[in-house]
């Protein structure tokens, strides 16, 4: 068997060494103020041992160079062994600051992954607090700009072979926009149906029929919306100047769209009900009328 | 008693941050973790570890702009990438900016253990050369 793993009995053990018996688990802080703390006593042992080295050098003539040397071997052996200690105390408590340090980031791992999936489930529950279609791509737009700190964006939908933009943020001219599969980015990305993170330049031959846009985006990032394998449409977001997104973003919008491409879904599904329950309505009136 | 490699694990999944640390340590490495960008080049610069295992999705500061400031600022320390694409462009972008292997996810982890052997191996071989150059016979893809 090889080295154990996650030590837990370690950092007790370390603990105990540097002399923080008070603490199950003790703090970087701690820590810390137990290093100053040998250093301060290292330093007095040293200003000691001198003060002592002097005294013993500068004896009065009555004292035997023999006893002299043997106090000098007894203080060194003193001051040797005082090193040894503090060294070994210094030694754990380097160990602890790497284990804690360890442990701190690891929480904080946790932390921010807890935290992303609340703003998630937030941004969720607001999406789905909606059911008509165009609040619903209202919501989606606004929850994801919020949500990544973009400043614009748009959701286009699939209409047979084209993309429509129908909902905007930050270019309210670009509602109503067409595009065909596979043309510029977002076609890319509906084609494809993988999330694209674009940052700087793009390569217009990765993406056939790009029309850049003005202003210029510096960096952007584009999503599928698929429900059930079906393609709905295409989420944009667009960075605000001097920020550019990252993969960690791109993952982030990828998880959010899977939520948006349920809550289009059900807008859709409550529309088509609406839609058959008023051809029903309709229906019972003409016969009430026939 | 022997060489006991330094390698730091920046991924932001805390799992994937245990499971690594378990498994690097078992293969008789000394861990550090690291659960963002900017904590990972703090701690490259100040435990200077032997080698890095670096996911690209990290907050902050993501895997490409630690690699690229590492680049930049001329740090030798070997670094293995680990990303859930296997595109041809990431693979190049990765070797351009000196990482020594690239691995996609999900990885076997037996295989990630296995190329962080060989690349502590060879930091330890050519501890006073450039350890950043592309390591023969690591698949990068």
């Amino acid at each position: 068997m090889g080295n154990r793993p996650v030590e837990p009995n370690r950092v007790q053990r370390d603990a105990r060494i540097a002399g923080l018996r008070d603490f199950q688990t003790p703090s970087l802080e701690a820590v810390e103020r137990r290093r100053r703390q040998l250093w301060v006593r290292t330093a007095s042992a040293l200003a000691a041992v001198a003060v002592i080295a002097v005294a013993l050098t500068t004896l009065p003539s009555g004292a035997t160079p023999t006893g002299t040397n043997r106090a000098l071997v007894v203080v060194l052996a003193i001051v040797g062994s005082f090193f040894l200690w503090a060294f070994h105390k210094q030694a754990a408590l380097e160990r602890l600051t790497r284990s804690l340090t360890d442990e701190r980031v690891l929480t904080a791992a946790l932390t921010n992954r807890l935290h992303e999936v609340s703003l998630l489930l937030d941004a969720g529950k607001r999406m789905s607090a909606h059911l008509e279609l165009d609040q619903v791509l209202d919501s989606i737009l606004r929850n994801a700009c919020e949500l990544l700190d973009a400043t614009g964006g748009s959701v286009m939908l699939v209409e047979q072979t084209d993309l429509v933009t129908v909902c905007a943020l930050g270019r309210d001219a670009a509602v109503d926009q067409r595009m065909r599969l596979g043309e510029g980015v977002a076609g890319y990305v509906a084609l494809r149906r993988e999330p694209v993170l674009i940052d700087g330049q793009v390569d217009p031959e990765l993406f056939p029929g790009l029309v850049l846009r003005d202003p210029y985006v510096e960096s952007s990032m584009s999503t599928p919306l698929v429900h059930r394998a079906e393609l709905q449409g295409v989420l944009n977001v667009n960075a605000p100047i001097g920020r550019s997104f990252t993969e960690y973003d791109l993952r982030a919008l990828s998880v959010f769209a899977e939520q948006a491409s349920i809550a289009i879904a059900n807008a859709r599904l409550y529309e088509a009900e609406r839609a058959h329950v008023a051809a029903l309505l309709d229906l019972r009136k003409r016969r009430e009328v026939g | 008693m022997g060489f006991k490699p330094r390698v730091l694990i920046a991924e932001d999944d805390p799992d994937t941050l245990v499971i690594l640390r378990i498994n690097l340590t078992a293969a008789g490495m000394e861990t550090m973790l690291a659960g963002d960008g900017r904590t990972a080049l703090a701690r490259i610069e100040a435990d200077r570890p032997d080698a890095v295992v670096l996911d690209v999705l990290l907050p902050g500061i993501d895997g490409w702009q630690v690699l690229e400031e590492l680049h930049t600022k001329g740090n030798a320390v070997p670094v293995v990438m680990c990303s859930a694409k296997d595109n041809i462009y990431d693979l190049q972008r990765a070797r351009e900016l000196g990482a020594v292997a690239y691995l996609t996810k999900p990885f076997d982890i037996d295989r990630l253990v296995e190329v962080m052997t060989e690349v502590v191996g060879m930091r330890q071989a050519q501890t006073s050369e450039q350890a950043a150059t592309d390591i023969e016979g690591i698949d990068l893809a």
